[in-house]
């Protein structure tokens, strides 16, 4: 095989492995279903890839008792969270190992269990209380802005609330698709 | 050895091996203009500014487009990641293609693994994505691993093995949540090995190499491997014996020709490792356990639990089969004592791990003075291998750690029996003399070598 071939399957296969990342992310955006959440966005940061916004969803935390499905789960597994829309924003109603059956108006997001907190710290002094909650990361945490606008987001004027509106495809992956403050559309990413 | 130094070594040999019929009457100058002919091999200066440049120059590209990537549409954004990409390789290509320029064409080929990974990090922030980021190093260095088969490359395969290795200290320092080790990355460390041996890639040997004593420690510290299981000592022991199995493959390998160029690399990585464990096992504090505080210990070490005996077995037993298989490999002609000497020392020390499995910490001061004794015995032999292979690097490592013990058993054993006065101008004059009489007994020994390998001794 000479050299030229040679070249063009690694950048065939270079190519490929980044088109995969490209066309999942396509994939979800073009077909899933769009679901807000409320979110406090959290710590910004410049790196040199720029700002990014950190994002903390409602739905970052579980307070598992407060949920049907499965009990227990350990850090590193993979949890599908079966969300139904209340009102304006979309919550939590059970928490599964496996991919749940589809339920007219739920759908089931992806993540991974970060950490399991056996108790809740009210705080203030309070005593800890033996509350079990599990941090999720849904992959979607991080929004990259325009530098220097991480912190027009990190801080909202009084009265501001800022959420985030998500699609979810049928294999419960996700991707952001648009950042909104007080309902309206802030920044929105467009397929191309 | 240069270019130069080589002809002109060449140059004095030559009329000799004329002269015995080794080589052709006339034949000396035509092998010498055709070795003339080849250069001086790699000009490392040339290699290292274009190494280092295409390094600026990837950075460069990549903050270029990190400061301005707001102002890019999405589409046009992936149009420059891609095109960077192709262009990187096409440039390789066009500069390695008759053999032109082939350092720049291997500096360009590094810079499309660089363009690679800048394009996983780049596209993973025009699409949000924030899943579990060791994968996205883990592809990079497929990615550069894939590139380096089939293209050829040192510099590619250099960076996957610098990448795996990072994927592996993330995964462990962030994500080792169930308490075992990360023995996926064997996996990616076994497929670096087949490059390295078709190629002889010499400088990815030295980083893999590298990079496995590195996940070792982790592999080896691992809270859940061991668990609750006695005292830590078992496993410094267990290291001691890994480590030992790899100076032994080294061994190993000088007796094949396919894989004698690897072996002095390889044994000197792992007696290196091995002598760091064995220095640590001859204190008398770790025998006992008295580091408690420090190791999160009871004051006196328990005798091992199952895991650190069967873990130990294991250890034993490979490096045992190794030991027998280099025997075997060596034994058709008169074998030479030092290798004899080197397996009773192996069994001694195979019998005082053992018996030390059934130790606690109250009999540690005694185990502590055993492995004294063989840790000393044992750099006698070092002492005595290196002068026997001429190998300098043996020899060093004998006199550093042989003065370092020294030293060590000094401040430990005198500390508290001497005054302070005492101790430290006995200390200090113990220096001064010990200093002067190892350094002058190496060089003697390290001068020896030298001068048989300039007369060409076996």
């Amino acid at each position: 095989m000479n050299l030229g071939l040679r070249i063009v399957i690694v950048i065939a296969l270079q190519t490929a492995a980044l088109l995969v990342m490209v066309g999942m992310k396509q994939y979800t955006l073009s077909t899933g279903t769009p679901v807000v959440l409320k979110t406090e966005p959290i710590d910004p940061r410049s790196l040199f890839r720029g700002d990014y916004v950190r994002l903390n969803y409602a739905i970052s935390r579980l307070q598992i008792d407060k949920l049907a499905g499965d009990r227990e789960f350990e850090r590193g597994d993979t949890i599908y969270v079966l969300l139904r829309q209340e009102a304006e924003f979309w919550q939590a109603v059970s928490v599964h190992h496996a991919p749940p059956p589809a339920v007219e108006k739920q759908i089931a997001i992806k993540g991974r269990v970060e950490y399991i907190n056996q108790q809740s710290f009210p705080g203030q002094g309070a005593p800890a209380e033996p509350i079990k909650t599990i941090n999720v990361k849904y992959g979607v945490e991080n929004y990259f802005v325009p530098e220097g606008e991480g912190r027009v987001l990190e801080r909202p004027k009084p009265g501001e609330t800022v959420s985030i509106r998500l699609v979810v495809d049928r294999n419960g992956n996700t991707a952001i698709k648009a950042v909104l403050v007080n309902g309206v559309e802030r920044y929105v990413e467009r397929l191309f | 050895m240069g270019n130069k130094k080589f002809l002109a070594r060449l140059a004095k040999e030559l009329p000799d091996w004329a002269a015995r019929g080794w080589v052709k009457a006339g034949a000396e100058r035509v092998i010498l203009d055709h070795v003339a002919a080849q250069g001086n091999g790699i000009p490392l200066l040339t290699y290292a500014f274009s190494i280092l440049g295409v390094l600026l120059f990837g950075s460069g590209i990549i903050t270029y487009f990190a400061a301005n990537w707001g102002e890019i549409p999405k589409l046009i954004k992936l149009a420059i990641l891609f095109g960077s990409l192709w262009l990187a390789y096409g440039a390789a290509w066009h500069a390695l293609r008759n053999r032109h320029a082939p350092l720049l064409g291997q500096s360009l080929l590094l810079l499309g693994a660089i363009l690679f990974g800048a394009n996983i990090m780049l596209i993973a922030q025009v699409y949000h994505i924030d899943s579990h980021f060791p994968n996205g190093v883990l592809l990079w260095s497929v990615g550069a691993l894939v590139g380096a088969y089939l293209v050829r490359s040192q510099p590619m395969l250099v960076a996957a093995i610098a990448l795996g290795w990072l994927w592996t200290t993330l995964e462990f320092d962030h994500f080792s949540v169930r308490h075992y080790a990360h023995w996926p990355f064997l996996v990616l460390w076994a497929a670096f090995l087949p490059l390295i041996y078709w190629h002889r890639f010499r400088a990815a040997l030295h980083l893999a190499l590298v990079a496995l004593l590195w996940w070792s420690l982790n592999a080896f510290g691992v809270d859940g491997l061991f668990w609750n299981t006695g005292s830590k000592t078992y496993l410094v022991q267990i290291y001691f014996l890994a480590y030992l199995a790899v100076y032994l493959l080294g061994m190993l390998f000088a007796t094949f020709d396919r894989l004698a160029d690897f072996a002095r690399t390889v044994q000197r990585y792992g007696i290196f490792a091995a002598l760091v464990s064995a220095y640590a096992l001859t204190s008398p504090h770790i025998q006992s356990g008295q580091w408690g505080h420090m190791w999160g210990e009871k004051t006196l070490r328990e005798v091992a639990g199952s895991a650190d005996m069967v873990s130990t077995f294991v250890a034993l037993a490979l490096v045992a089969a190794l030991a027998l298989w280099h025997r075997n490999r060596t034994g058709g002609g008169a074998r030479p004592a030092y290798l004899m000497w080197g397996e009773v020392l192996i069994g001694a020390i195979a019998l005082l791990m053992l018996a030390n499995l059934f130790l606690g910490g109250v009999s540690g001061g005694w185990v502590a003075i055993a492995f004294n004794l063989l840790f000393f015995a044992g750099m006698l032999w070092l002492l005595y291998a290196g002068m026997h292979t001429d190998d300098r690097f043996l020899v060093n490592l004998a006199f550093v750690f042989f003065g370092l013990t020294l030293l060590t058993r000094y401040f430990d054993t005198f500390w508290t029996l001497l005054n302070r006065s005492y101790f430290f101008m006995v200390g200090g004059l113990l220096l001064i003399a010990g200093g002067y009489v190892l350094e002058r007994k190496r060089r003697q020994i390290t001068a020896g070598i030298g001068a048989r390998r300039k007369e060409g001794a076996p």
